[in-house]
């Protein structure tokens, strides 16, 4: 079955006066339909940008530079995403693909109930007023609100409850993707367990498709299938969140997840470096430098994606047979 | 030993008409033996407003903090000098701590000059590469650049290596590691055990991330809405929390192993969010309304912290503010 969403040869960046800085290199990813794929890492790795580029929603400076994205919702169709029109692409967000930016709670209009915020949307892809209305309560009940919330405004509900009210909102078309950025990051730990598992009863619900950017390690392994890791905007490793968290592979996949602070007192250490900024990603493999297992192909050549079987992925010429017979 | 920190019935009310009860009524001490104590809580716990008192930031409401028994708000001028040196402060944000304009190791020459600690320009530039390289950073990574070229771990670091020249007896850390990346946040966990290890410094960690005070280990204080609902061994909480809502809290961390992912679905349970219902007073267990295990007498009157005996033997500080324990 081809995937939900295909993105191929994916580079993003940011133009500059004589140049573009590229932020996201050559992504491949596939995206399968029912599944809650994880993307992390670190700030500045290239995954908000990507998201954003998902949507179609990269803003000047941000650029798209090349690849290819197609998406099939399921109603028999296939969109090219870099292709569409504006005005098809505003139609196919929210229907089909729908979008919660990072810090997306504290962006509902203060001076308008909560309701009408939704109802807007909906009316916009063409609901009437009254299917407006019973789509919106019934996706608030969705996320454990109830229809009475639809009368108040934004100041009146916690941090939790307006998360919750804009989940509703990009659920209320039921699409067959959710791209969520940083959903939880603002919230409690509780409101995030709880915002959280009913992410994951939407899922098994609507049969949606989620994808999850976020830099919490312990966010993906909690709710995630799939994982994918990202370093100076590639792709780093890629695979079920058992397999990945037990034996990364990748040896920045290795060192963050090695970096998580555990109880126990067990002292663990921190991965030595910094990430590097688009203005000066190295050569080779970008993540030579802080590497500890770094030979001499990874300064001067870029390790390609391979998966050495299990639907694991990783770009690392440890696992490159070619390369590594070469040594 | 006398206590190098007490802290008594401390109460902050902010406001006028709606009042809020940031900090009602917290104690606990810090001893004079070297520690870790982690103050842990959700947003609006109070765990800032403590530490912005302990720093004599703020006037508290009623309530005194001691520092080696003496009242930090009744002091005079060459005391509160030493305090003030005593007693080092790690903010969130390293982005707004530093001047822009200014190259950003100059708050460790502050430190020197304000302080008198070097003598001769040699002398000084031989303890800021000590004190560099006592938290993990290069000197040539950092010296002679502007704040902005650095990164956030590195910008955080750095405020540790200020501390570090100063050698203090207590770091106040207010959420110090929120805002740098995964990779850097044991290293500078690490440093903070060391600091404690090597040179007998304390800190009160507060953070709303149980896992990293977990990593610390030490002791830790679970507050909720103002008031401490139980504290104890780390570790001890950690496994075998008592109160209801350090339950509640404990079991919701997102643990990084999907191997051990949560088991009961809170989702459709009841609100359970700080603050849904303020609306019956305060003399009462405030978390009653979220609480699986409420009484009839968990609305009469507040539940007071109380010694609490649990399976480990070993552990003997642990106390709880809850009905079930009395």
């Amino acid at each position: 079955m081809p995937a939900l969403l295909e993105i191929r040869g994916l580079s993003a960046g940011l133009q500059g006066r004589r140049s573009v800085t590229q932020v996201v290199s050559n992504v491949d990813l596939d995206v399968h339909a029912g599944e809650i794929l994880g993307i992390v890492g670190e700030s500045g790795c290239g995954k908000s940008t990507l998201a954003t580029a998902i949507m179609r929603l990269l803003v000047p400076p941000q650029v798209l530079q090349s690849g290819s994205m197609t998406l099939r919702p399921g109603d028999g169709k296939a969109y090219d995403l870099l292709d569409l029109p504006e005005n098809e692409l505003r139609q196919l967000r929210w229907r089909h693909l729908s979008y919660i930016p990072q810090g997306s709670m504290n962006s509902l209009n203060p001076v308008l109930r909560v309701g009408r915020q939704m109802t807007d949307t909906l009316i916009q892809h063409g609901l009437s007023q009254d299917e407006a209305q019973e789509r919106s309560i019934a996706a608030l009940e969705l996320v454990n609100l109830e229809p009475r919330l639809t009368d108040s405004y934004p100041h009146e509900l916690s941090g939790g409850m307006r998360q919750r009210v804009i989940i509703a909102s990009a659920v209320s078309m039921r699409p067959a993707l959710i791209v969520a950025d940083e959903l939880t990051t603002a919230l409690d730990v509780v409101t995030q367990r709880q915002i959280l598992q009913e992410l994951a009863g939407i899922r098994d619900e609507l049969g949606a498709t989620i994808l999850i950017i976020t830099h919490d390690m312990g966010v993906v392994a909690q709710i995630a299938d799939r994982v994918a890791v990202m370093y100076a905007g590639k792709i780093a490793e890629l695979g079920r969140v058992n397999g990945l968290f037990e034996a990364p592979l990748h040896p920045y996949s290795q060192g963050l997840i090695g970096s998580i602070p555990r109880g126990g007192g067990q002292r663990v250490q921190g991965l030595p470096g910094e990430a590097p900024s688009p203005w000066n990603y190295p050569n080779g493999c970008r993540f030579h430098p802080r590497c500890p297992h770094v030979f001499a192909p990874c300064s001067e050549q870029a390790p390609a994606l391979l998966s050495p079987g299990n639907g694991r992925w990783t770009a690392c010429h440890l696992y490159d047979p070619e390369v590594a017979s070469n040594e | 030993m006398n206590d190098l920190l007490v802290v008594e019935g401390l109460q902050q009310i902010f406001g006028g008409r709606d009042r809020t009860h940031a900090v009602d009524g917290v104690s606990f001490r810090i001893p004079a033996e070297p520690t870790i104590i982690s103050l842990v809580g959700e947003s609006g716990s109070g765990k800032s407003t403590i530490a912005r008192i302990i720093l004599g930031l703020l006037h508290p409401t009623a309530g005194r903090v001691l520092y080696e028994g003496t009242d930090i708000f009744t002091r005079d001028r060459k005391w509160n000098r030493k305090f003030r040196g005593e007693v080092q402060a790690v903010f969130q944000d390293p982005y707004s701590v530093y001047n822009p304009v200014y190259k950003a190791d100059r708050v460790l020459k502050l430190v020197i000059r304000k302080f008198g600690l070097a003598k001769t320009k040699a002398e000084a530039e031989m303890l800021m590469d000590e004190a560099l390289r006592a938290v993990d950073l290069r000197p040539e990574e950092v010296l002679g650049r502007h704040p902005h070229q650095l990164s956030g771990g590195q910008r955080q670091r750095l405020m540790l290596a200020r501390v570090y020249l100063m050698r203090p007896r207590l770091i106040i850390a207010d959420e110090p590691v929120s805002m740098i990346d995964a990779g850097m946040r044991a290293s500078f966990l690490n440093i903070l055990l060391d600091f404690r290890e090597t040179h007998g410094i304390s800190t009160l960690f507060i953070t709303h991330d149980l896992s990293t005070a977990m990593y610390l280990g030490g002791e830790i204080i679970v507050l909720y809405q103002g008031r401490i609902m139980e504290r104890g061994q780390t570790r001890g909480v950690m496994d075998d929390p008592q109160h209801p809502y350090a339950q509640l809290l404990i079991s919701s961390i997102p643990t990084p192993d999907p191997r051990r992912r949560w088991e009961e679905d809170l989702s459709a349970g009841p609100l359970a969010e700080a603050g849904a219902g303020i609306s019956s007073g305060r003399d009462r267990c405030l978390f009653a309304e979220r609480c699986p295990a409420v009484m009839e007498k968990c609305w009469g009157a507040r539940p007071h912290l109380q010694a609490v005996d649990v399976d480990d033997a070993a552990e003997t500080s642990r106390h709880v503010a809850c009905y079930l324990y009395s």
